[in-house]
């Protein structure tokens, strides 16, 4: 104690605290969350902030019958309703003007799981990672998530989106059952033999043909996988990845193509899930690991030119020194994602994605070269990374992005948000857009559009059919946002 | 005593510190992701002021107090807050290094205050201008925290000023004494 006291009166034992304790609030300060999202009054945005409007009001239902109650009321009071999960798309599909929000967070509960069918009923504000969590000790894991497990499970059908699984198909094959309230305001259980094919719509049908309330998904057994990297050259990838398909002993795969000056386009390394017989029960769910060292590495990219290269050249290190490890089915999706958080005033940081046929690969990124710089150090519209997955032909949604088997070509960019530099990217965007349908490829919904109308049409020629259907089963347009307004109205 | 400075600055620096501290509680709350890190930005205040007034305690010449400097340091430090943009991904790093600068420099002046004949008297006067202060400021609605905390941050450079203006007094009037 008296040692304690004696140390206080040393204005040097005093200084040394405060330096030591800094240091450790600087290590733990948390990386920046993005504001975005719902409030009850002023304006509304999603994950990029690019469209803020003024809605009514945002509604939480308690149950199921308060949520039936909402959507009757909707139709008699001539009211709009649009659904949010957690609104992770990017292109005002989860609000509208002067609408109504109905915020389906409430909804999160895991509700039944059976271990010798292997499926999981779930309600649909519940995220991935609430799945996850409830079937890991049962040596369960999910068929087909994003690579994030941060998504609700009415976000992910309704935008049907697709992961790192190259076996299971698309996400919307897991779905066996699901429980919907219909426009009318009906509760009702389809399945996909349903001979009014509301699952059609629904998959894919960004909330405007009901709202998912529980859904019953087919999981699997949360095997065991052994990491295989490899580096290699552009026009080698179609035929590797041929010969991936056919080894029934790989699972799961992704690739990462450089935008570093010094192999723009041409330089990839791939990095595959390999089958072993070990199922796992005990290796924990992974936790957010290392987000001040990935953020760095990510920011040190984001410059652009010979930082961009030394950031690929970390990449490539990286990749090389996890050839080789084990990690789990359910680990697997759940990859790091807060990394990326980026706030800087004035500019914004986007996600779009690209199908092109597996087969047109190769001509496409060659034909990409003239589209986008190798250099864009000086330039106001960055790309960051490009990363590389495979969608199976999916014939069953009515707003299908693969029509046949297809890469995705998902690109993380960057610019600001002055006028002139938003039409900048829309235009090299819109460039882009137009080669990848030349290819016969389309591109993902869920994201900023900067597509014309016109490239809607192209990329979905069903959506005719799809517009006529909403008619039908939504009269009274109930389910509406900003999606529909500006693509399909 | 004898001085209007010795009188009056050390009494508008309290005052005026108390006075925008709920401005400048807003502002932290603001910048700050979670109440964890509010709380350690507290702390870290806390620390660097201890550090501060022992650093002030431990002084050998007591007549020589680097006032003006302490003065300027807040400051500067006040102003800086008013001028930085508020969604700035740097800015927690930001606001740790200026609660240290400023409860280091908070420490000392009062370290130095309290050594003061006039500490006694400022303390009861201090309460009092405070109390009306706070009234008065609860009738304007509209001034944002940051607008208060950059009038204080101006104030102070301006008793930075006086102090100096003070001290070039002392030194003619001590030659020629
Ligand atoms: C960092 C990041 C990584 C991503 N990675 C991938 C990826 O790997 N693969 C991929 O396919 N996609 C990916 N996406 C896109 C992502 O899958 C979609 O944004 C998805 O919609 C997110 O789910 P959410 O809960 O945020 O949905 P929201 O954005 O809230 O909603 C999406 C759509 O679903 C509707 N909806 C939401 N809940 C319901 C419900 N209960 N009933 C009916 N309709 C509903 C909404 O109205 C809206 O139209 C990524 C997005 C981000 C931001």
């Amino acid at each position: 104690m008296q040692t304690i006291a004696l140390l206080v009166k040393k204005p040097w034992f005093l200084g040394s605290l405060v330096v030591v304790f800094v240091s450790v609030i600087l290590w733990n300060i948390p990386i920046e969350k993005r504001k975005y999202g719902l409030t009850q009054s002023g304006l509304v945005t999603d994950y990029t902030g690019l469209l803020p409007e003024r809605i009514e009001r945002v509604v939480k239902a308690e149950n199921r019958s308060e949520l039936q109650r909402i959507v009757k009321q909707a139709n008699v009071d001539g009211q709009q309703i649009a659904i949010a999960g957690l609104q992770h798309s990017q292109g005002g599909h989860t609000y509208y003007k002067n609408g109504v929000v109905l915020d389906m967070r409430t909804f999160n509960r895991v509700l039944e799981i059976d271990e010798r069918q292997k499926t999981v009923r779930v309600e649909a504000g519940a995220t991935w990672e609430d799945v996850q969590e409830a079937i890991q000790p049962l040596g369960l894991a999910l068929k087909v998530t994003q690579s994030q497990s941060i998504f609700t499970i009415g976000g992910s059908l309704s935008v049907n989106a697709h992961g790192r699984d190259i076996r299971f198909g698309s996400m919307a094959e897991t779905i066996k059952e699901m429980t919907i309230i219909t426009p009318e305001g009906d509760i009702k259980t389809i399945t996909r033999e349903d001979p009014d094919e509301w699952m059609k719509y629904i998959f894919g049908g960004y909330g405007l043909f009901g709202v998912i309330v529980d859904v019953t998904v087919d999981v699997t057994e949360n095997k065991l996988y052994t990491v295989q990297t490899e580096k290699m050259k552009i026009d080698a990838y179609a035929s590797y990845f041929d010969q991936l398909l056919n080894d029934q002993n790989m699972a799961m795969h992704y690739a990462r193509v450089s935008v570093a000056p010094s192999s723009f386009l041409d330089e990839m390394y791939v990095i595959n899930y390999k089958q072993t017989e070990k199922r796992d029960y005990v290796t924990a769910l992974k936790k957010e690991r290392s987000v001040r060292l990935t953020k760095l590495a990510l920011d040190i990219g984001r410059h652009g030119g010979a930082l961009e290269n030394l950031f690929w050249g970390t990449q490539k290190r990286y990749i090389a020194s996890i050839d080789g490890k084990e990690i789990t089915r359910n680990n697997v999706m759940r990859s790091e994602s807060t990394f990326m958080e980026y706030t800087k005033p004035g500019r914004v940081e986007v996600l779009q994605e690209f199908f092109i046929p597996v087969h047109r690969f190769e001509a496409y990124m060659n034909e990409l070269k003239n589209i986008i710089p190798a250099n864009d150090k000086n330039e106001d519209f960055k790309i960051h990374n490009i990363t590389i997955r495979y969608a199976a032909a999916d014939p069953f949604t009515i707003l299908n992005y693969a029509k046949e088997d297809m890469f995705g070509l998902v690109v993380l960019m960057q610019h600001g948000l002055k006028e002139e530099q938003i039409s900048e990217a829309t235009s090299i965007i819109q460039n882009w857009t137009h080669l990848t349908l030349d290819h016969g490829g389309t591109y993902y919904l869920p994201y900023y559009r900067y597509q014309t109308k016109e490239q809607f049409r192209r990329s979905y020629p069903q959506w005719e059919k799809f517009a006529e259907e909403k008619l039908r089963r939504d009269p009274n347009n109930v389910f509406q946002n900003m999606f529909y307004d500006y693509y399909v109205k | 005593m004898n001085h209007k400075g010795t009188r009056y600055l050390p009494l508008v620096v309290t005052v005026g510190q108390v006075v925008i501290f709920p401005y400048y509680i807003i502002w932290l709350k603001e910048v700050s992701l979670t109440f964890t890190l509010f709380a350690w930005f507290f702390a870290a205040f806390s620390f660097a002021a201890a550090w501060g007034y022992q650093i002030a305690q431990s002084r050998t010449n007591k007549d020589h107090s680097y006032l003006m400097f302490i003065y300027a340091g807040m400051g500067i430090v006040y102003i800086l807050i008013g001028a930085i943009k508020n969604s700035s991904d740097i800015l927690p790093y930001a606001v740790i290094l200026l609660q240290v600068i400023l409860g280091l420099l908070q420490g000392y002046f009062r370290a130095w205050h309290a050594e003061q004949d006039t500490y006694h008297l400022h303390a009861v006067h201090h309460y009092l201008i405070v109390g009306c202060a706070m009234i008065g400021f609860s009738f304007v609605k509209i001034i944002s925290p940051v607008v208060v905390i950059t009038i204080f941050g101006i104030l102070m450079c301006m008793c930075a000023v006086w102090e100096l203006m003070r001290n070039e007094k002392k030194k003619t009037i001590i030659p020629g004494k």
